[in-house]
């Protein structure tokens, strides 16, 4: 089932997709440039309280995306054994 | 001189690696337009080189106009013959995040001609962890040399010396075709493939950083954390900063009785006395305030716990067109808004550091509390409510400190929805750096550089200012009834803007000393009445106002005008120096008069229709 990367919860990992048309161009290369690549695999390791920005692991690098970004993001829920 | 170029992404070291490099013997200099700091020093091993440390940048493709400065400062020298090599700081427990930018600069390096070395930071935590990686296959893939090296160990830099010593006598390669004409898209794909196929494996390297999260950023231990840190950091800015600004003014106050006496002019020994010590120690005091918060930020930036403060905030900060980073300036601008305004350069965004700039002055800081103190006491009831539970005065206290703070939030939260400016905002994408033990030397230094800054830079202006109050002030009389002096003579002719108020020239006197510093207000009213020291025993001031038939709705107008009112020169100095824009600054200081004037005057007549 394809979500946006916003949706997910503390502990879920996930397949990017892609991008929708929504972000801008120069948000999205920047994404890029941080790893979020289509086919990367992307695991939310905190999803703080009151919509405050949820933390991110890409590869060995941690971020905290806010919603404007992160829900730009078309992703892929892996299962445990993924 | 011959040059060597510092380059990195954010978090690489980079910046520990160019204190290591030049024995810390740097001066600092900004891009002209913008506050983008660049770090200039001899390298220790190679005196006759200078080391050009350029700002953190995640790419050379530009996404904000800040950026787009940086990167073309960077380009232009890239045609400079002064420059000899290029060094490309990379962490090299996170090649994914630094890969792209490296083959970004080996491309532009080989366009321009120019000779590059790429540096893998940080071996030192892959040695703990037991890591190893294959450089010298990265290396050939890059077609550059790879050199791990420890910023903090030092471990490699001494084979970097003698390989950069060696490429300076040795002659220059053909440039490579492969990456000439290859598109950012391009080098996208390739540091992905070449991070996953030489990077770290696992999730050994953010262990301790993912355990740390836990508790930093949980809803109970982080909010927790978070309030002890800011509470510490308020102390630290109010407390600890007390007995050195103490020391300074007893050190000023005793060069200033051994100077005085010995001037038999009574002119000059008036100016020594009060333009020269007063002026001086009017901003001087504020030294150690500065160097005690530029520690500690700089602290909780090193360490990592910056970012998550900014985490944590960013939301509601974000309903005013703020940014969780905003918060930290915000806080130590209650205590007083020159540091303040040196802690917004950690705001990314030129955007939201402007709000944030905008937001400061609002805050309640310290140089107003005694002028509350005294509007307070003459006009507020000592009384209490709730058997004593709750004080008029306390209260009266919290609600003119919360009406600065929230004045603010409307502020940005109004200018972020109606204007549109030529910066282009940045997403909220913030890299969360590992946990680290930061440097005691690299933050003493950077303390003394910020408080050296203040001094040099707004301390002309500051002194200048300061002057022109003083001839106001002092002549014709010399000093003998300020109400007669050219001050007075002012007072009197403003006299018909502050009477709808319900001031007078009095009044009207002291609120202009007051955009010295606004505490000056207490000092000069006391003169005018007559009282000796007023500032240290306000009661007989205070006496004195209550029997000179000044409404409370005049008093209460006070409050609220100095609330809102950007009256400090040394804020404004700084503002001007660290925005690089004068006008910024004007607009400012006339936007918050005008504003501070509208609400006291609203505030005088919603008085006087409750019978005040």
């Amino acid at each position: 089932m394809n979500l946006s990367l916003w949706s997910l919860k503390a502990g879920q990992r996930c397949e990017i997709l892609g991008y929708d048309q929504q972000l801008a161009d120069n948000y999205r290369t920047r994404m890029m440039e941080f790893g979020f690549h289509p086919g990367e695999t992307v695991s939310c390791v905190q999803s703080l309280a009151f919509g405050a920005p949820k933390v991110y692991r890409v590869s060995n690098t941690i971020y905290s995306l806010d919603e404007e970004v992160a829900s730009h993001l078309q992703v892929r829920l892996l299962a445990a054994h993924e | 001189m011959s040059k060597i170029i510092l380059i990195g992404s954010p978090n690489s070291g980079k910046s520990l690696l160019f204190n290591r490099m030049t024995g810390l013997h740097h001066k600092v200099a900004n891009f002209p337009g913008i506050t983008v700091d660049v770090g200039l020093g001899r390298m220790r091993s190679m005196p006759d080189v200078e080391l050009v440390d350029f700002p953190g940048t995640y790419s050379l493709q530009a996404i904000s106009a800040e950026e787009q400065v940086a990167v073309e400062h960077f380009e232009r020298a890239l045609d400079d013959a002064e420059v000899s090599h290029v060094l490309c700081v990379i962490d090299a427990t996170r090649l994914e995040k630094s890969l792209y930018f490296t083959l970004q600069v080996i491309r532009d390096c080989e366009r321009h001609g120019k000779p590059v070395t790429v540096l893998a930071n940080m071996v030192d935590v892959l040695d703990n962890h037991k890591l190893v990686l294959d450089f010298t296959a990265l290396a050939k893939e890059l077609e550059t040399p790879v050199f791990p090296v420890s910023a903090r160990s030092g471990k490699g830099l001494e084979a970097l010396v003698s390989h950069l010593q060696a490429s300076s006598t040795v002659a220059r390669e053909a440039p490579r075709a492969r990456l000439l004409d290859s598109p950012d898209v391009l080098l996208r794909g390739t540091a992905h493939q070449l991070a996953h196929r030489y990077g770290a494996k696992g999730d050994i390297l953010i262990r301790t950083q993912t355990r740390l999260d836990s508790f930093f950023l949980s809803s109970l231990s982080g909010g927790v954390a978070f309030f002890v840190i800011m509470y510490l950091l308020f102390q630290s800015i109010f407390t600890w900063s007390a007995p050195a600004m103490d020391a300074v003014e007893a050190l000023l106050g005793l060069m200033a009785d051994q100077v005085v006496p010995r001037i038999s002019n009574q002119v000059g020994r008036d100016f020594t006395s009060d333009a020269l010590f007063g002026g001086i120690g009017a901003f001087l005091v504020f030294v150690p305030q500065i160097f005690v918060l530029t520690f500690i930020i700089g602290l909780l930036e090193d360490s990592g716990y910056m970012a998550r403060a900014a985490l944590i905030c960013h939301k509601p900060l974000r309903l005013f067109g703020l940014t969780g980073k905003s918060f930290i300036p915000m806080l130590s601008g209650v205590a007083c808004a020159i540091p303040a305004i040196y802690a917004a350069r950690a705001i990314d965004s030129p955007r939201k550091r402007l709000l944030t700039y905008m937001a400061i002055p609002l805050m309640p800081c310290s140089a107003r509390l005694p002028v509350y103190t005294l509007l307070i006491a003459a006009f507020i009831p000592s009384g209490t409510a709730l058997g004593g539970l709750v004080g008029w005065q306390g209260l009266a206290m919290f609600g003119i400190y919360f009406f600065g703070m929230f004045t603010g939030l409307v502020v940005t939260g109004l200018v972020s929805r109606t204007s549109k400016d030529h910066y282009t905002d940045l997403p909220f994408v913030l890299e969360l750096p590992p946990y680290r033990v930061p440097g005691l030397v690299p933050l003493l230094r950077n303390a003394w550089n910020r408080a050296k800054h203040f001094v040099t830079k707004a301390g002309k202006i500051i002194f200048t200012v300061t002057l022109v109050i003083w001839v106001l002030g002092y002549f014709p009389n010399y000093g003998a009834d300020l109400g007669t002096s050219w001050l007075g003579f002012l007072g009197h002719i403003v006299e018909p803007l502050f009477a709808p108020l319900g001031l007078d020239w009095r009044y009207a006197v002291a609120i202009l000393t007051s955009f010295l510093a606004r505490e000056v207000f207490v000092g000069t009213l006391g003169t005018i009445f007559g009282i000796e020291a007023a500032d240290e025993n306000m009661t007989p001031l205070v006496q004195q106002i209550q029997a000179s038939d000044l409404s409370i709705g005049s008093g209460l107008a006070l409050l609220v005008f100095f609330a809102i009112a950007l009256q400090c020169v040394s804020t404004l100095a700084i503002l001007a120096k660290e925005s690089e824009s004068r006008t910024l600054a004007l607009k400012m200081f006339v936007a918050y008069l005008l504003l501070a004037y509208a609400a006291a005057l609203a505030i005088f007549h919603l008085a006087g229709l409750l019978g005040g």
